[in-house]
Order: C-alpha cells, then sequence, then structure tokens
C-alpha cells in the first residue's frame, strides 16, 4: 500500500531522513518510535506531501507522489492524517468539519456528507457533540473529531502523528480505543508514537527510528522483548 | 439658540460628506488592502515585492503630502483635474490599502500553521484552504486592527479639508469665521469625530463576538462538572 525507497529529506544542511526502505501493505499496521529528532514526524508528513522529499521515492496505492501535482492532490484524497495538535477548525462546529472536505473535495451532496458525518461521529461515540465547536470540547473529544473528519474522505490509509501527546493520560485511553477499533476494522495504519503499550498491542510491525535512520523493525512481540540493535535495546531502557 | 441649532445642523450636513468620504474610500482602500495582504504573503517575489514596497513607501508618507501629490500630480501625469472629493478619495483609499494591507497580513499569518496543513492533509486546493479555512479565522484577528484603521482614517480625512473639500473640520472652520467662536465651532466637530469613532469601535466589538461563534454563541458543556447536577 505504501512504499518508500531511498528517502532522503534535509532541512538545510541538516539531513533528517537519510535513506529510508519502508513497504506497508494494505491492512497492515505500523507503528514508528524512537527518540525525539529521529525523524519519524517528518517520515508520515513525507508520505502525504505535507514535506517535499529531497531525493528516493514514496509510492501510495500505486501513486507515486513525487511525480506530479495531481499525484500529490490524488494521493492526498486517500490519506487521511491525525495531528499531535488535532488542527480542528475553530470557526465551524464538529459537524461542519466533517463535511468539508467530503463536499469541496469528493463532491458529495450536503445531505449525503451529513449523513456520512453523523455515522462518522456515532462512530468515535460522539454523535451528541455535532454541533459543538471545538472550544467546547475536551482534548479527547476533538482528536476524535479529528478522526472522524479524516475517515469521512474514506481513505485507504491513515497517518497518526503523535496523536496522544498533547492529552491528559486519562484520557490517552479513548483516543487509543477509536484507532484500536480502525486497526480491527483491518485499515492500513502508519502510527508515529511514544505509547509503547499501544504499539506492542497494535502494530503488525514496529519500527524504531534514530538519527534518520530506521534502525530494527520487526513484530512488536520480537522488537520489544528481544531488541536486536543496541540503539533499539537503550532505547526502550529508557521508556519503558 | 435657533443660530446655534443652524449651525450644529450645517456641521452635521458637512459630518455627512466626511463618512460618505470614508465609506467609499474605506471600501475601496479594504478591497485594494485585501490584495496587497494576499500578495505580500505569496510565494512569487513578482506578487510579493510589488506589495511590500507599495506598502512600506505608503505608509512612511505622511497622509497630508499624499494628498497633495495626488491633487497636484494627477493633474500633470493625466492631465485631467480632479474633484476635491475625489481626490481625498483616492488618497485615503490609497493610504487605507497600505494600511489594511499589513493587516490582513499580520492576520493570515497568525492563523495557526497546523490549520493550513490540515485543510491540505484533506485535500483541500488552495483557494478552499484560502476562503473557507484561513480567512474566517484571519478576519476575526483582524477586526481589532481593523477598527483602530476606521477610526484613523475618519479623522485623516480631516487633511482633505486643505484641498477645498467642506468636510467636518473645514465647516467647522468656516464656522468659526462666522460666529468668530472658534472653541465653539471645533467643540462641536471634535463631539462629532467622537461619536463617529465610538459608533465604529462598538460596531467593531460587536463583528468580534459574531466572528467568534464558539465564545458568542457558547452552549454549556455537557460533560462539564460544574453543569451537572449532583443528586437531590
Amino acid at each position: 500500500m505504501i512504499t518508500i525507497q531511498n528517502l532522503h529529506k534535509s532541512f538545510g544542511d541538516l539531513e533528517v531522513l537519510q535513506g529510508i526502505d519502508l513497504q506497508i501493505d494494505p491492512h497492515e499496521v505500523v507503528c514508528v518510535i524512537g527518540p525525539s529528532g529521529s525523524g519519524k514526524s517528518t517520515l508520515l508528513r513525507c508520505v502525504n506531501g505535507l514535506e517535499t522529499i529531497t531525493s528516493g521515492s514514496i509510492v501510495v496505492d500505486g501513486i507515486d507522489i513525487g511525480a506530479s501535482k495531481n499525484n500529490l492532490a490524488a494521493v492526498r484524497r486517500e490519506v487521511g492524517m491525525v495531528f499531535q495538535s488535532f488542527n480542528l477548525f475553530p470557526h465551524m462546529t464538529a459537524l461542519e468539519n466533517v463535511i468539508l472536505a467530503p463536499t469541496r473535495v469528493r463532491k458529495l451532496s450536503k445531505s449525503e456528507a451529513v449523513e456520512r458525518a453523523e455515522k462518522l461521529l456515532a462512530r468515535v461515540g460522539l454523535a451528541d457533540k455535532r454541533d459543538s465547536y471545538p472550544a467546547q470540547l475536551s482534548g479527547g473529544q476533538q482528536q476524535r473529531v479529528a478522526i472522524a473528519r479524516a475517515l469521512a474522505m474514506e481513505p485507504r490509509v491513515m497517518l497518526f502523528d503523535e496523536p496522544t501527546s498533547a492529552l491528559d493520560p486519562e484520557i490517552v485511553g479513548e483516543v487509543l480505543d477509536t484507532m484500536r477499533a480502525l486497526a480491527d476494522e483491518g485499515m492500513t495504519m502508519m502510527v508515529v508514537t511514544h505509547e509503547m503499550g499501544f504499539a506492542r498491542e497494535v502494530s503488525d510491525r514496529t519500527v524504531f527510528m534514530d538519527k534518520g535512520q530506521i534502525v530494527e523493525i520487526g513484530a512488536p512481540a520480537d522488537l520489544f522483548s528481544r531488541p536486536q540493535h543496541p540503539r533499539t535495546q537503550d532505547f526502550l531502557n529508557k521508556v519503558l | 439658540m435657533d443660530a446655534f441649532i443652524e449651525q450644529a445642523l450645517g456641521l452635521l450636513g458637512a459630518a455627512g460628506w466626511t463618512l460618505l468620504l470614508c465609506l467609499t474610500s474605506g471600501v475601496a482602500g479594504t478591497a485594494f488592502g485585501f490584495v496587497l495582504g494576499l500578495m505580500q504573503i505569496s510565494k512569487n517575489p513578482a506578487l510579493r515585492w510589488p506589495a511590500v514596497v507599495y506598502v512600506t513607501v505608503v505608509r512612511g508618507i505622511p497622509v497630508l503630502l499624499l494628498i497633495f501629490f495626488v491633487y497636484f500630480g494627477v493633474p500633470l501625469l493625466l492631465g485631467v483635474n480632479l474633484e476635491p472629493f475625489f481626490t481625498g478619495f483616492v488618497s485615503l483609499a490609497l493610504v487605507g490599502a497600505a494600511y489594511t494591507g499589513e493587516i490582513f497580513r499580520g492576520a493570515i499569518q497568525a492563523v495557526p500553521r497546523g490549520q493550513s496543513e490540515a485543510a491540505t492533509a484533506l485535500g483541500l486546493n488552495a483557494a478552499d484552504t484560502m476562503f473557507r479555512v484561513i480567512l474566517p479565522q484571519a478576519l476575526r484577528i483582524a477586526v481589532p486592527a481593523g477598527t483602530g484603521f476606521l477610526i484613523n482614517l475618519v479623522k485623516d480625512s480631516s487633511l482633505i479639508g486643505i484641498i477645498g473639500f467642506v468636510e467636518l473640520t473645514r465647516a467647522a472652520k468656516i464656522l468659526s469665521n462666522l460666529t468668530l467662536d472658534p472653541l465653539g465651532a471645533f467643540l462641536m466637530a471634535a463631539v462629532i469625530y467622537f461619536f463617529i469613532s465610538f459608533a465604529i469601535s462598538r460596531v467593531g466589538a460587536l463583528l468580534e463576538r459574531r466572528l467568534t461563534p464558539q465564545f458568542g454563541a457558547r452552549k454549556p458543556r455537557v460533560d462539564d462538572p460544574a453543569l451537572t447536577p449532583t443528586g437531590h
């Protein structure tokens, strides 16, 4: 579903991604862990073109995102993204947030989009919040609306960029539950996270990144219990 | 007493011209300023630089001199004489564009970057991102500065009297020559200016609230413990 080959990304003189190769299969859940500054968020942001890539290639669902502007737009329609800071549109209600892209990009009629949005809000447990503005919602509720907003485009892939890092510890669970349900339904997911428990339990494969490189990749049972690389061992010792 | 009412009415008529001048030049200046604001944040240097230069230069020139440039310069350049009202309209619109251009630029850039990223990630094109996501938020940010700009415009319009257009300040000057009571005439004018400015700031405050639906039409949060009755 996602094929990343020899991906390099530099900000000025700083090379934050130094030759990433990664293949993600349909319905696979891949969690990316690693220390701050390891390039994991940048990698994620390259997949839907929020960062331009310096060299290498990313192909999503058969579409090479670097080949043309049209391809980039096509990939963005197929890839949903959830941000650390939610980034809900504060001047719109939860429902308006969810229907904006389907009506503007997918050209759904308003009634179709509203019907879809209501189902999605119900699915993330927020049917009664459809007319609330983001400022009236808790962080966990905002993030669930953001997930519903991304799902409203019926993406083939979902990207999560530290979706629980801005949340109070006691409401992290509600967002992780929503993501777990999504994984169970077979969504292809790439998740940058500091939630080791979630990575261990939900991911099919876990990627450990450090200093712009993939250091180790494997089934979570192996990676968390028997890390092969000293840098992985060192990192896991610190966070677990 | 009758004379006083007559004088006040005369000033009110001139205040009407001041309002008309400010309304027309305010609308034209804001429209031009909106374009300048967008140009200033453009990635294309051919759009960005002319706007940056325009804003910097016009903001660096006293309004009075700009009025003279338009009043004496346009006939030289175009060979047509401008009516004083039209001169005032053009001058104030040019000044207003420079100030509102800067206000729009600042307001658009004050909208958090995550907003345009979220819109882009959802597949929205540049126009939808700007008009449906960024601008509605930028407008609210722009209102306080915009209110200040309009109040300044009203006061700057008093300079148009110098080229012979009878707006409020010039009318007060004429009145003082007739009544030989400059203090009274200018006081009346000041009171009228004050009420115009006061009305603008009230409308601005109202607009700011209207553009902030999440605070203006606040509904209680259902899960707010303070609002949940705790037994009987």
